[in-house]
Parts: structure tokens; sequence; C-alpha cells
């Protein structure tokens, strides 16, 4: 609530940005609806996970005692995340820095620092690269697959969904980083550096709201 | 007038939140729960930004 707050009281000169007085600019205010959506999508893909997971008998699904297994030993091995969550915390480490980061060139551009806006969002670009490239070699690694029962599919519905979001909010960083290369933001212009804060943050909450889900809760 | 209609929106949001906490009491079905809190969060966020979005001559 108080980003939403601080977001409008930035932008309360009528001619700077376009409207009435007390009012939020559109890009900003269309984020934030656009972001109140994502919730809901999110939320849906959290229930199912939740939904699939109160109904199995045993999560992350155990070894079948049939003669042909529909989950190998080996496998069930594989679904214990919380065995190695290293890497994952590493990943999760490298998003929440880059929301720090994000934040920082938000604060530059506020002071009309156009280096530091260019620097912190170069940085924030190269840290969610850094993490969607971490997140291929996890899953290269990981043993499973999409169509390896429920926890593979809600596995990696979950997180393909994520990184979806991440590789968005990756083009919309570098879309800032070439405009704030061009000098085409100012200290009362840079609605697009805020939106695409915004919506940087949400991502990197849901991300740690998925890491604590798949890696954090314990296994029934 | 702003500030009646803020403390609205985000009345509106935590009952939503305060549904989702009873109806897991109830139920243990954390699937719902998550479904009805997040409502709750949603719903109130985008009515507090078009409250605080709507110019003040409005």
């Amino acid at each position: 609530m108080s980003a939403v707050t601080a977001v409008a009281t930035t932008h309360d000169e009528p001619h700077a940005t376009g409207h009435a007085a007390g009012g939020i600019s559109n890009p900003i205010l269309g984020m934030i609806l656009f972001i109140c959506s994502e919730v809901m999508f999110f939320a849906g893909l959290f229930a199912a996970y939740f939904n699939v997971r109160a109904t199995a008998p045993v999560w992350p699904p155990a070894a079948s005692l049939t003669s042909v297994p529909v989950v190998t030993a080996e496998m069930a091995k594989r679904f214990d995340l919380h065995a190695e969550p290293w890497f994952a915390l590493v990943l999760t480490i490298l998003l929440v820095l880059s929301s720090f980061t994000c934040q920082l060139g938000v604060w530059a551009i506020r002071r009309g620092d156009r280096r530091g806006l260019v620097r912190a969002i170069g940085l924030t670009l190269v840290l969610g690269i850094a993490f969607l490239l971490g997140q291929a070699y996890d899953y290269s690694q990981l043993g499973f697959g999409l169509s390896d029962t429920q926890f593979g599919s809600t596995f990696f519905t979950l997180t393909g969904f994520h990184g979806a979001h991440v590789f968005a909010g990756a083009i919309m960083l570098s879309v800032v980083l070439y405009r704030a290369m061009s000098g085409q933001f100012s200290e009362k212009h840079h609605d697009a550096v805020e939106a695409t804060s915004l919506y940087w943050h949400f991502v990197d909450v849901v991300w740690v709201c998925l890491f604590s889900i798949l890696y954090i809760i314990p296994s029934k | 007038m702003h500030f009646k209609r803020r403390r609205t929106a985000l009345a509106i949001g935590l009952m939503f939140v305060v549904l989702a906490a009873i109806y897991f009491t109830v139920s243990h079905d954390a699937g719902g729960t998550t479904t009805i809190a997040f409502l709750g969060i949603a719903g109130g966020v985008a009515a507090y930004a078009l409250v605080v979005g709507t110019p003040d001559d409005v």
C-alpha cells in the first residue's frame, strides 16, 4: 500500500504527468491493475498446487511398489527438493538482490541521477538474466520432466510461468535501459521506470512464495 | 473524502482475507483459502489504487 501511496505522491503535478492533482499517472495505474490480475493468475496456480498436494497420500510422490513402477526410486529421490535447496536459494538471493538494485534505479531517477539509473537498471537486468540462466541449468539437472506425475506437472507449471514472467520483465528492463541510455527519463518524467520497477518487485515476491512452497514447506 | 474511500477499499480487501482465515479454520482447504485470500489482496490493492488514482476534482 505504501508503494502505491509513494507513487501517487510523486505524481502530483498536473502538467508534468497529464492528469489532475492527486491522481496516479495512467501507465502506473495500469501496471498496478495489471499486477492485481497477475496476483489472481498466480493464486489459481498456487491453489491448484495446494489442491493436488492435499489430495495426494504422500507428497512428493514416493517410489511405487508395483512391478512396473509409476515413480521409480531414483525419481522419488529427485522429487525431494528439500534435500538440496541450495541452488534455488542462490537463485532466490539473485532475484531479491535485483529487486534492491531496481529500486536503487528508481530512487536515482527521482533525484535526477541518470547515470545512477543506467547503472542500477543494467545491474538489475544482468541479475535477472543470471536468474533465467540458472533456472534453465536447474531444469537440466532436475532429472524429472513435465509429464512425470502430478509433481512434475505442477512444479514445471509454477516455475515455468514464473520464468516466463521474469523473461517478460527482462524485456521491459531492456527497454527501460535503452531509453535511460538515450536520456529519455528525467526527475519528473519516469513513469516507465516506476511501472517496470513495480512489475519486477511483484515477480520477485512471487518467486519468494514459490521457493517457500516448493523448497521449504515440509513434505507430507 | 478520499480518506474514507481509501479505508473502504482496504476494508473490502481485509474482509476477504478474514473470510479466508475463517474458511481455512473450518475446512483446512489450502487451495480455496489461497484463492479467497489472494482475491482480497488483489481486490483491495486494485480498489485502493483506483481511489488513490482518482483525481481530486472528480
